[in-house]
């Protein structure tokens, strides 16, 4: 029986080109090179499978040039005709994470070769991608490659057989929405014992169905008196000072941006853009108020509707920013628009 | 009598509860009743049993008869949950409500019956 | 209260020309059992038949499993309020046939389901195919009303597995295990440090084929209330469920609730099990919150750290299930829920018909609509007529091979609620 044929996507700071400096890299194909945690994956294998090519690609790049990058891969991939697809692992590095899930979908969606990948839980890859692309749970840095790649390999040979995949749990990749049976070693009352003796000692225990949950936030009461209200503008929607003074990050944002809008009263494709990747920013661009309607506020300011617009407005990219980040952000924020006595915002996004 | 009111596709109920109570007989599908359970419930009138009663599973039981309050009030938060959640749970189903014989759509109907009427003892004390 | 079981293993069981237990071999006189199921005129006919662990036979449609058992010393009988009379079981000795069953199966209604399979598959999905099974069908007189016809059944199968578990009255058992509760007060005193724990069983009381008896009280009837653990054991909980056979409760699994027997394996080692609660499961949506406040209530007053909750059933029992666990929690009582699945054939769908945040402690018996192929088996004890009308079948469910395409609803056990089997899903 011939061997299983793999292609790797890795990124360039695995495939030891360099890090931040050289995330520009464009997507490259090298065939017959098993490169980085291809190594490992090879060791794996054994026998069953091969790494026939390896494609490596700058995270900025891919994540900067979405449409041509992913075009270009696929190309790759397609030439390359492989019987499973692996990406990453990616571990904690976000931009990575998305890339890996991004092109991982897509090869398995648009060309129908099953594909793998593998990060870390809270990379914002993996809410992002794990419905869509089996992803092995893996530690949040590379010190947790054999551990990443030992369940890696087993899984895309697999998925390249053909073969039924277990559950979860058993396969070490992360719930992705779909319930799958399988037989535990003890029967469910004495896993139920267990599992209320760890919960009496306040020991961490794991439930076996995570109940569906919804972060549900509770409305504020409405505003009574608008006329005299100060309001507030915030954004996900990643309009900024033209020329993005703070480098906030098109895609998994790192942090938050304060801009001051004193005197402003339109947004104008001369003064601000957005920063935002993963959607057409021609329109944002064009007049940015489409995001954050500064200019419709400053009217209804004229015409006494509301008491004044707060000088400040908040704003970064919501594109695959991790949910943690995002909290941490606005928690801090939250806390200057008390401050500077503001009495409502308007949260907009794209 | 309490006030409540039975929403039902099943014949017998209509049947039995001719003159007894108060029976709204509309022919549709199971879900069908439960949307009809449900657009009562955003008006304001109290969900009274639950409506996925009996083990049967949606659909594969043709019939369902579920009992709602008759006086409006206030939207209620757990009506709200329960329905919508119910009919959320059609959608696991497979609809087989026309490959059944005359027989075995009269034991549906007995079964559904018997759901409903364990309801009464507790709807008809206060 | 103390009870002592004593386990008498059955490794095999041959028709004869009288009953009796000789060297752990069942002899079954057909004739005999049969006067004892004709004793009700309802029953028009009864046949025997033997299924084997391993064997090419398949029952079904299946309406009840019973464990054969007889008290030999203390209160009451076995079956109290339904074959003996209603004295409170749970103390003294009782013996029981380990390693078989009784299975009752008949055509109740037209869309009966419930399917044992002894080898295959489908074997693995269920308890009952590594028990030696005395299998009865019955069938009834004519013109007879389901609701007669279901309880004729029901107790046409605890009257046959009393008489056979008198046949054990005066052997000596194989193996003896002593269950022993204490009182409140001596509870305190002999475990101050454990943590009081109780078993709160949710029991399906919703209406024909689907209730549930407490020393023979329809348990829609009961407000919750206390049972020493020890009850179950001598039959105080029956089955009269006979809808959705993966995770209704047979009384066989009531006889040996398996949460009842892991609690007691920690008894006086990590946790003090104070007490079996009991409540219902009802239509009216007002019985479910005063059954829910009560269960809440009565884990406040017995000082209880912590329980596990057990459920029975689909749908309607999400709803007392998610209300018994917020209102437990909200008492300070950690909470461990048993339920199983309906997450759709392919799995994606919401597993439960209800859902709280304070429910974050759950054992899952697995994906009733999950499909399995069941193929054809040599043998069929009871009937495949209404095997394409009953709950996860289809009008392909019977394929041109003679194999069964079902959903693991129609196995019986398959994904018991009581924690009773270890199929999971994640």
């Amino acid at each position: 029986m011939s061997k299983i044929k793999v292609v790797h996507y890795i990124n360039q700071f695995f495939a030891n080109i360099g890090g931040e400096e050289k995330a520009d890299y464009p997507a490259e194909l090298r065939v017959g090179e098993v490169v980085g945690p291809g190594m490992a994956l090879k060791m794996n294998f054994g026998d069953e499978a091969e790494i026939v090519a390896t494609i490596v690609c700058g995270d900025s790049y891919f994540n900067e040039n979405l449409d041509k990058a992913k075009a270009d891969i696929l190309a790759m991939v397609k030439e390359q005709a492989p019987d499973v697809f692996i990406a990453g692992p990616a571990f904690n590095a976000g931009r990575y994470g998305v890339a890996c899930g991004t092109i991982a979908a897509a090869v398995q969606e648009e060309l129908g070769i099953p594909a793998v990948t593998g990060m870390y839980v809270e990379n914002p890859g993996a809410d992002m991608f794990k419905d869509k692309v089996y992803m092995v749970s893996t530690k949040n840095s590379a010190a947790g490659m054999r551990g990443a790649v030992s369940k890696m390999a087993p899984l895309a040979l697999k998925l390249a057989k053909g073969e039924k995949i277990g559950a979860s749990c058993e396969e070490g990749y992360i719930p992705n929405g779909v319930r799958v049976n399988f037989f535990e070693q003890e029967r469910g009352s004495q896993r139920a014992v267990k599992m209320l003796l760890k919960k009496l000692a306040d020991k961490p225990f794991e439930t076996e169905y995570p109940m569906p949950s919804f972060d549900k936030v509770a409305p504020n009461p409405a505003v009574k008196d608008l006329a005299h209200a100060k309001i507030a503008l915030v954004t996900s929607g990643g309009i900024v000072p033209k020329g993005n003074p703070d480098h906030i990050e098109s895609s998994s944002a790192s942090h938050y941006g304060e801009y001051d809008i004193a005197g402003v009263m339109d947004l104008t494709s001369e003064t601000y853009e957005t920063a935002h990747g993963g959607y057409d920013p021609v329109y944002a661009n064009e007049d940015a108020d489409r995001v954050l309607p500064v200019d419709v506020l400053r009217d209804m300011e004229k015409e006494g509707k509301i008491g004044e617009l707060h000088h400040l407005f908040y704003t970064t990219t919501g594109n695959g920013t991790a949910v943690a980040s995002a909290k941490a952000f606005a928690a801090e924020f939250s806390q200057k628009l008390l401050a500077d006595g503001v009495d409502a915002v308007i949260l907009t996004s794209t | 009598m309490a006030s409540y009111s039975i929403l039902t596709n099943n014949p017998l109920v209509a049947d039995k509860l001719k003159g007894k109570k108060t029976v709204e007989y509309v022919p549709v599908s199971y879900e069908e009743i439960l949307k009809m359970a449900r657009d009562r419930v955003y008006q304001g009138y109290k969900l009274l049993s639950h409506p996925l009663s009996g083990s049967v599973k949606p659909k594969e039981t043709p019939y369902k008869s579920i009992m709602v309050s008759t006086r409006k009030e206030e939207v209620e938060a757990q009506s709200v949950r329960i329905i919508e959640e119910a009919v959320m749970a059609c959608g696991k189903f497979t609809d087989r409500r026309d490959s059944y014989g005359p027989d075995v759509r009269k034991d549906f109907q007995m079964i559904d019956w018997t759901l409903l009427e364990s309801a009464f003892a507790s709807a008809d004390a206060w | 209260m103390r009870l002592e079981m004593g386990h008498i293993y059955i490794k095999e069981i041959q028709f004869a020309d009288t009953c009796k237990i000789e060297d752990g071999t069942l002899y079954v006189s057909a004739e005999e059992l049969k006067k004892v199921a004709l004793e009700d005129e309802k029953i028009k006919s009864v046949s025997f038949d033997i299924a084997r662990p391993g064997e090419s036979v398949r029952i079904t449609p299946v309406k009840d499993v019973i464990e054969p058992r007889v008290k030999v010393e203390g209160k009451g009988g076995v079956f109290p309020g339904v074959i003996s009379k209603v004295d409170t079981v749970g103390s003294g000795k009782t013996y029981a046939l380990k390693g078989m069953a009784v299975v009752t199966a008949g055509r109740i209604v037209g869309f009966q389901e419930g399917i044992i399979d002894m080898t295959g598959p489908g074997a693995d999905y269920t308890p009952f195919s590594k028990t030696l099974n005395l299998v009865m069908v019955c069938e009834p007189i004519d013109g007879i009303e389901p609701h007669d016809y279901e309880r004729a059944v029901r107790f046409a199968g605890f009257r046959v597995a009393t008489y056979i578990g008198e046949l054990a009255r005066d052997l000596t058992p194989d193996e003896t295990k002593v269950y022993e509760t204490c009182t409140i007060k001596e509870g305190l005193e002999k475990y101050p440090d454990l943590p009081r724990v109780a078993y709160v069983q949710m029991l399906q009381s919703q209406g024909l084929l689907h209730d549930t008896y407490v020393y023979g009280v329809d348990a829609k009837r009961i407000v919750p209330t206390i049972l020493s653990p020890t009850e179950i054991m001598d039959g105080a909980i029956v089955s009269g469920n006979c809808v959705s056979a993966c995770d209704k409760n047979p009384t066989y699994v009531h006889q040996n609730n398996p949460v009842v027997h892991d609690l007691f394996e920690e008894h006086g080692k990590t946790i003090n099990f104070v007490c079996q609660i009991i409540t219902n499961e009802n239509v009216y949506l007002a019985d479910k919150q005063r059954s829910s406040d009560w269960t809440a209530k009565l884990c406040k007053m017995l000082d209880l750290d912590g329980v596990i909750v057990s459920q029975e059933g689909f749908g309607n029992p999400d709803t007392d299930l998610i209300m018994n666990c917020k209102k437990i929690e909200a008492e300070g009582v950690k909470t461990v829920i048993i339920t199983d699945e309906y997450a759709g054939r392919d799995g994606k769908s919401q597993s439960l018909a209800d859902a709280d945040a304070a429910a974050d402690a759950v054992v899952t018996g697995g994906n009733a609509n999950e499909v399995i192929i069941l193929p054809k088996l040599d043998k069929v004890i009871g009937t495949l007529d209404y095997v394409t009308k009953i709950a996860g079948a289809s009008e392909e469910t019977l394929r041109e091979d003679g194999s069964l395409e079902v959903e693991l609803q129609v196995i019986t056990g398959a994904t018991n609620e009581t924690g009773f089997g270890k199929l999971s899903a994640r």
